[in-house]
This record gives C-alpha cells, structure tokens and sequence, in this order.
C-alpha cells in the first residue's frame, strides 16, 4: 500500500524528468577526477582548465548548455567505478572525463562502455586502455610508446647514448613508461645499466644517487616520477656529480610528467634536462598564446599553464567541436569524435585512431633545458 | 526481513554497490571485533588477511583457472593460517607492542603484493574480474546472507563457554591463565577465526570492482576497520554491523560536499570517539 | 680512497643523515608513549604542520616583512615551527589526551588522534592544495665535499640541530627538577602523584614538548621532503618501526634505532633497490619483537603481575 504509492509517485517523477530533459537542450559532462588524497595534485589543475573553457564558451555550444558535474574518484578504482555509477545513476551524463590514474582509468572503462557512454581520457599512460577494443574510450594523452619510442630515438641518434639508468615511481604509470623506454632502447643496441623504482613517499634521493654514481658512466637517465619527487632527484643527482647540471655527463632525459616551472624550481640541477613536452606556453601558435594569457588573466599572473591544465582544457575544446558539429548525446559524439582528423587545441592536433587513441605525433616536442633555464626546441621528427 | 528488503528500497546501481561494500564491511567489522572486542587483542593487521583472501583467490581463478567457490576457500583457508602465524608472534605481546607488529605484518603483506610482480603483478593490477553472481542484487543477497550466517554463529560463539574463555583472556590475562586458560591457544583461535573471515570478505572484493591493485589494501584500510568497530561498539555484536554501516554510508553520502568531504567525515570520527565511549551501540542500551 | 671504501663511506654519511631525520620524528612518539602509554598518530601532521610554518615564515614573513637574509630567515622558521609544534601539543591535550585520561581506556585515545590525524590532513590540503611547494633552504644549495665524499650544507644542519636537540633534552630530563618529575611520573604514576607531583600537568608538559619536536622535525625536513600535505605520512610509519626497535618509552634506544633504520635504508638502496626498503625495516622489526620485545636496550620491563 504504503510501498505501491511510493513507487507510484517515483515513477511519475521519473516520467516527468524524462520529458523535462527530452525538451531542454543539454550536453551533460561527467567528471571522474581525483580531488582528494594525492592524487588532487591532478585533479586540481583539471578542474582550473575545464572552468577556464566553460568560461570562454560562456557554457554554451550551437545552442546546447554545457552541463558538468565533479565526482572524486581519489586515484582509485573502487571509488572510481562507484563515482562512474553514481554519475550513471543521478547525471546520467552523455560522456565522461575520467581517469587521470591508470588503474582507475581502466576499472571504469569497461563500465563506461556497457553503458555506451563515451569515455574522454586525458591523463592515463598504460597500453591497455586503448589496446582493449573499447568503443567508446577516446584518449588524447600520448600512450607509453608513443612517448617512449622517440624518447629512445633521440637518445640514441641525436644523444649517442649507449648506457641508460631508468629511474621511475613504482606506479602502474611509471612501469609502463619505464618498459617502454627499456625495450627499444635496449633493441638498438644500448644497455641499460639499471632500473630503479621508488614509491611515492620517498622525499630522500642521496641514497640513490650515490648508487647511480657507483655505476660508472651513464649517458642516459629517463626519469619517470612526478614533480616534486623529481626536483629532489635532480638535485641529488647533481649534487652526485652524475647529471650535466651538477658538472656530470649524464642527461637526463623525461617525459611530459613534468609541468613548466619544474626547472626553476630544480635550479641548476635540470641544466642538460632534455624532455617531450606536450603542452609549450612558449609557443608561437595563436591558440597557444590565448589560452595562456587567459589562464593568466583568471588564475594570476604569475601561474603559467601546466600540460595538465591544458589537457583538461582541450577536452571541453574537443567537446564543444563535436556539439559545433551536431552531435548532442552519446552516439553521436562518439561519431564526431572518430571522425575528427587535425583537430586544433592547445597541445597540437587531435586524431583519432580507429582505437579511439590520438595517432598525431604533433603534440610531442623535445626541449632542452638551457644554462639560463629557459627551453630550447629541439627538432627531431 | 529487512536486509532482503533492502534492494527493494535502494535502485539505482551506484547505492546497490554500496549495499554490497557494506555487506563486506560488516563481515570485516565482525571479524575484527572478535579479535579486538572479545578477546582484547589490539591488531592493527586485519588488511593482511582481507588483502589475503582477495589475492590468493584471484590468481588461483585467474592463472590456474580454478573454479570461484573452490578458490574462495583455499583463500579463506590461507588467510586462516596467515592469522595463526601472527597468532604465533602475538603470543608474547600486549598492547601497543602487539598494535605496532600487527600493523609492521600488514605492511610486510603490503610490500610482498607489490614487489611480488611475476605472482601479483604488483602495481599493475589484475584486470577484467568477475563476481561469482552476475547481477549487483545478487552479490548482495549472496554475501549479505554470509554476513548473516557468520552473525549468528558468532553470536552462538560468544554466548558459548568459548566466549567466556575469549573475555576472560581480555580482561586479565595473566589471572586466566593461573586458572588453567590456554592464553596462547585461544587468541590463535581467535586470530586465526577472524583472519579467515577477513579472507572471506577479501574473496568477493576483486569481483565486484572488476580491478585488483594492492593500493586496495595498504594500512588505511586496518585503520578504517578500527574505525567501524570502535564507533559502533566494541566488545558487542550489533555494534560492528552499526559501525559498518554508518563508516560505509557516510563518506557516500558526504559527496555532496565536495572538498570538505574528509574534513568532515575526520571530525565525526574524533567526535564519535571523544563523547560515545560505549560507541553507538551503547545509545541504544542506555536508551533502554 | 678505493671505489668501494668511498661509497661505504657515502651511503653510510647519507643514514646517518636519513637516521637523524627519523629520530627527529621518532623522538616526540617516544616520549608521549613514555608518560602516557599511549600513541599519537596524528604526530606525522603535527610534522607536516610544522614544516608548512616554516615555510611560510621564510617565505612571508622573514624575508618579506622583516626583510632578513636567507640563513637568519631559515633558522627563524625553524623556531617558528617549534612554537607551533607545541601550540599543537597544547591543543591535542586539551581535546583528547587529558578528557580521556581517567578512564584508562587504551584505544579511545588511539582512534580521536587517528581521527585527528584525517582531520588536520584533509584541513592542510583544503588550506594549501595538493601542489606541492619548494621549500629551499640556502643550506640546502650548499654543497661540501671532501675527496670524493659530498654531503649537503643541510644534512649537515640536520645532524647539528638534531643532536643538540637530543643533547638538551637528556640535560631536561636528568638535570632539572621538571625533568626529573616527568621520569617519575613515566615510571610510576600514582606514586608520583604521592610525592606532590601533578601528573597532568607534567604529561601535558610532555605532550607540548613532544610536539614541539615534531614541528621542528617539520622544519628540518621541509627542504628535504615533498612538501605537500601528505608529507608526514611518508615518514610516520617508519618511525613507528623505529620507536618499537628502540623499545618504546625509551630515548636511547630510539636514537639508535632511528640511525640504525637510516644507515639500512641507504644500503639496501644500494644493494637491494629502494622498493624494498619498507619491507626489510618491517623484517628488521618483527626479528626484533621476536628476540628481544623490549627493545634495544631493555630498560623498562614488561609489566608484570
């Protein structure tokens, strides 16, 4: 009695809300990010870009608001999958931004999929995200071979590096990058001396730094860890004498983990440091150039873009092309979104491969960090 | 009864879900609290045994393609002779000693899941695992209905001369001894019940959020525990389930409040603990 | 210098350092256990929340307001964080240690700072986010070497700091009248209380000073550490390990342990690589709860009937 009438007036509201929403004119964007624990360090960039786009957009496209709801996922796949339901559930989102983690990029997928809502992935290394045969999971973050493969060509080739020391966080990330960068490396003839991995809580690099110092002499040393962690490393490293910056002959060579910045903040540690960057605030390219100064303009003057921020920036960019070109709900973004080809954001060229992953190798640039720490362009292609 | 009512009320997936954490909780709080509230054993090490349960079991499925319910209980099995082995240290410990080599035993478990790669693959994680019930409400009746059968025999346990052993060895030790306890015997006993029941839990954890990382298990995860036990009631056998339930719940239902979510849900914690000394459970005692 | 005498010497100069920055940590767990019996889990945070004073006071307040030069602004901040350290103590024993006191239940204290502990986390990282900031000290840029040792101008003020530190406090506790009550109230506390003592009020006073440490630990190690709010729990743990090998309550057993922890550290870093480094100190810890479960040095006895 009690219940039936209950259920009753449920499913009144239920009806009522489907038609409200069938009338109004909507583009619903899920967030899964992580905005607790350590892993916020992500989240919180994410979420200064995805504001700075909405705000350019003034929230709408060809006529459609741009609706996004913020879940904390933590960096983990338990709050991960339960974030994704509750979105599913109560936003009933038609895509989701999510994960910055690895291994909660990948508990969600398989969710996302069934649910045959389309997955935006701005943050996650491992193969395996798009090497699934996932319909619905679309990356523009470059995978862990597309940023180790040229990383091991410009060692080798324009370097000459034949010994290599691999230094990386002990994550599913880190692992990934640190294979990656291994076994081609160690494919054309170069050895790699050893692979050093460290947890997240590690503040002290002395000890290690000694070790790599009792190696003998290293050409090379990938490093796969995040900001803070790497600035320390540096700097031990260069206190070890086995890097360039601290009067060694190493050089150390990274990915696009580390934002702009990361070299004041090391000093004279990351002189030599020569690294892909995804996202250059020094870049000529128009776009480029307005999206820092508006980032500046919102956040202050003194705080430069980070890849992170622009990735989560790109992706409403991504978005609001899609809905520009008539897409509204799952399906159909999903369509746009395969048929993209030199999409224009902030990090370069967006175009996906029957995979869902990004195949344009343009947002990969080399640099290499000068004695006045300012970033030389090495071209490579 | 209410708990088969319960997905009745709740219908959307995400809450579903939570109903079947809960449900894993509460098993996790009664093992803990058999240790902890009965036999007055401060182990900080129950994430070992959860972590235990989830890993053997997985990889027996996973790699040796053995079939669920025969893995669940090799798991349950392993588990238990893990808490037989702390057990076996603990037999010379009290207090803060034993807190401190419980928690060093998680941490040990921890780090050999990680490192452990060509077995657990470590931090990569463990992908695309299944339930052993397809279907969120049929995970939870099936394990809400264990949690059941470990309630009541629990209970049975307690009321029972073993109970009485178990409080006497908590409440002084050394004086059941000279009346001819067996102290070392029975807190293995009771390590060894509640490791395995952690296990059990641990067994359904992977299948129900298809990945497997070992981040699932570190220390935070001991601490919580304490947590449920302590707000709901030690020492009691409703006050685990409560625990459970309201320590599940509440970061849930906290969502709302975005960043301050953690802030809030730690002052609850420390008010809880502060004001309710007999934890929730005592309320409704003295209310009656 | 042969290649291998060099890097023994190294690795064991870099645990030595590593070790004093345990035992900084270690210290004020050691001595809450001493007089309280109990222990502070949120003492990680009150290290985070010192080195976070410090930086600030180097960064504000120091350099910009009072417009002092880099080494006179550092070592400001590291009294600065020892005030707030205290401020702290002063803080968690009003709240929770004294109120629970009476009652001589061992986990309810336990559980508040554990609650505590989230708490003060999540408020750092609601106050200053997840980025994390670059505390530099100018010790830090200084580098000394001799042949082919080197250590940091830092490490070097580690060491100093921690062992003057340590100095004075065993001068507190065995020299002065306040610091001869505090031992008699560790060893007995009733009979202190016979004898004209005001317990609560030395166990407070242990507290503050036990915090205070912690703090100051947050200064020396803010330089040194990923400066986020989740620094303090990278070291906490280690030094609950450290203060069990030490034997707890026990003050020279926890400085052996905590140097012994830092010079093992850096030599399975050598030879083992450091994703083991958590599981060799544990092993270390286990072996030694096995063989000798009072610690180092056995000073205090477990109770008896």
């Amino acid at each position: 009695m009690k219940l039936a009438s209950r259920l009753a007036l449920a499913a009144a509201i239920v009806l009522a809300s489907a038609a409200a929403a069938a009338q109004e004119r909507v583009v619903r964007i899920g967030v899964a990010m992580p905005i607790s624990g350590p892993g916020s360090y992500f989240g919180v960039m994410d979420k200064e870009g995805i504001e700075l786009a909405l705000e350019q957009l003034k929230g709408t496209v060809n006529g459609y608001k741009l609706q996004v709801q913020y879940e904390d996922s933590a960096c983990s796949p338990l709050q991960a999958t339960n974030v994704v339901k509750r979105l599913l559930d109560q936003f009933k989102p038609h895509i989701v931004i999510g994960e910055e983690c690895s291994d909660a990029s990948l508990a969600i997928a398989p969710i996302l999929n069934e649910a045959k809502v389309v997955q935006l992935n701005v943050g996650s290394v491992t193969m395996k995200l798009t090497e699934s045969g996932y319909k619905y999971t679309f990356r523009i973050f470059p995978n862990a071979e597309q940023q180790s493969a040229p990383l091991v060509k410009v060692a080798h080739d324009v370097l000459k590096a034949r010994t290599a020391v691999i230094l990386h966080e002990k994550t599913n990330a880190g692992n990934d990058n640190a294979e990656g960068f291994k076994k081609p490396f160690e494919a054309s003839g170069g050895k790699v001396l050893a692979t050093i991995d460290f947890g997240r809580d590690v503040n002290d690099f002395t000890a290690i730094a000694t070790r790599i110092a009792s190696l003998g002499k290293v050409d090379v040393l990938p490093t796969f860890a995040l900001e803070g962690q790497q600035v320390r490393l540096s700097q031990a490293l260069a206190q070890a004498k086995v890097v360039k910056g601290g009067g060694g002959s190493g050089v150390q060579m990274g990915s696009i983990w580390l934002p702009y910045g990361y070299d004041q903040k090391a000093g004279e540690a990351s002189v030599g440091y020569v690294r892909i960057v995804q996202f250059d605030p020094t870049e000529r390219r128009k776009m480029v150039q307005d999206f820092v100064s508006a980032f500046k303009a919102k956040y202050g003057q003194d705080k430069v873009p980070t890849h992170i921020n622009a990735h989560a920036y790109d992706a409403i960019l991504l978005i609001a092309e899609a809905v520009r070109r008539g897409a509204h709900d799952s399906e159909s973004i999903r369509d746009a979104f395969s048929k993209f080809k030199d999409v224009e954001v902030t990090t370069g060229r967006i175009t996906f491969d029957p995979k869902g992953q990004n195949a344009d190798l343009s947002v990969v640039h080399f640099v290499e960090t000068q004695k006045d720490l300012s970033w030389k362009a090495l071209s490579w292609q | 009864m209410l708990v088969a009512a319960l997905p009745w009320l709740i219908s959307t997936a995400y809450w579903r879900g939570i109903l079947v954490l809960c449900a894993m909780n509460v098993l996790l709080a009664l093992a803990l609290n058999l240790v902890m509230g009965y036999t007055g054993q401060l182990n900080l090490g129950q994430s070992a045994f959860f972590a235990i349960g989830a890993y053997v079991s997985t990889i027996l499925i996973k790699t040796y393609h053995w079939n669920f319910w025969l893995a669940g209980v090799a798991a349950i099995i392993a588990a238990g002779f893990l808490g037989l082995a702390l057990a076996a240290f603990a037999a010379r410990l009290r207090g803060h000693y034993l807190a401190i080599a419980s928690l060093g035993f998680a941490v040990i478990t921890y780090q050999v899941l990680v490192n452990w790669e060509s077995v657990t693959e470590g931090v990569r994680g463990i992908y695309g695992l299944l339930p052993p019930v397809r279907g969120t409400v049929e995970l939870f009746y099936l394990i809400a209905a264990i949690a059941l059968v470990v309630y009541f025999a629990m209970e049975n346990l307690v009321r029972s001369p073993v109970g009485d052993t178990l409080r006497a060895i908590r409440e002084d030790e050394v004086s059941a001894s000279a009346l001819g306890v067996n102290g070392a015997l029975w807190k293995a006993f009771a390590f060894g019940v509640g490791a395995a029941i952690a296990g059990l839990a641990g067994c359904f954890y992977p299948g129900f959020v298809g990945t497997l990382v070992p981040d699932a298990f570190n220390i935070v995860e001991s601490f919580t525990m304490l947590a449920m036990v302590i707000v709901g009631g030690m020492g009691t056998m409703i006050g685990p389930v409560i625990g459970a339930v309201v320590l599940t719940f509440l970061p849930e239902l906290l969502r709302g409040f975005g960043e301050l979510r953690l802030m809030i849900y730690g002052i609850a914690l420390t008010l809880v603990v502060l004001f309710l000394p007999g934890g929730i459970a005592s309320c409704f005692r003295r209310a009656r | 210098m042969s290649d291998l005498a060099a890097l023994v010497v190294q690795q064991s100069l870099n645990g030595v350092y590593l070790g004093c920055l345990y035992v900084m940590v270690a210290l004020g767990l050691t001595l809450i256990y001493g007089v309280l019996n109990q222990i502070n889990f949120a003492h990680a945070d009150f290290v985070t929340v010192g080195a976070f004073t410090a930086f600030f006071t180097v960064t504000r307040l120091a350099t910009k307001l009072l417009g002092l030069p880099d080494t006179a602004a550092y070592l400001l901040s590291i009294v600065a964080a020892f005030g707030m350290g205290a401020l702290l103590g002063l803080a968690i024993n009003a709240a929770v240690f004294a109120p629970l006191r009476e009652r001589g239940d061992e986990l309810r204290p336990l559980i508040a700072t554990i609650g505590v502990s989230v708490l003060l986390e999540n408020a750092q990282l609601a106050l200053f986010g997840p980025i994390p900031y670059q505390f530099d000290s100018p010790f830090a840029r200084e580098t000394l070497r001799f042949g082919r040792i080197f250590f940091s101008a830092q490490s070097a003020l580690v060491v100093c700091v921690s062992a003057a530190a340590i100095a004075a406090l065993y001068a507190f506790l065995r020299f002065t009248f306040l610091g001869k009550a505090l031992r008699a109230v560790a060893q007995d506390r009733e009979t202190a209380g016979l004898m004209g003592i005001n317990p609560g009020l030395l166990i407070g006073l242990t507290i503050v000073i036990a915090s205070a440490l912690a703090g100051m630990a947050g200064a020396l190690l803010g330089p040194v550490l990923v400066l986020s709010p989740f620094a303090g729990a990278s070291v906490i743990v280690k030094a609950f390990a450290i203060v069990i090998i030490g034997g707890f309550g026990n003050l020279q057993g926890t400085i052996i342990a905590g140097i012994l922890v830092g010079i093992i550290e850096a030599f399975t870093v050598q030879y083992l690589g450091s994703g083991l480094i958590d599981l060799v100190v544990f092993i270390l810890l286990l072996a030694m709860l096995v063989a000798r479960p009072t610690g180092l040095i056995a000073e205090r006895k477990e109770e008896n009937v």
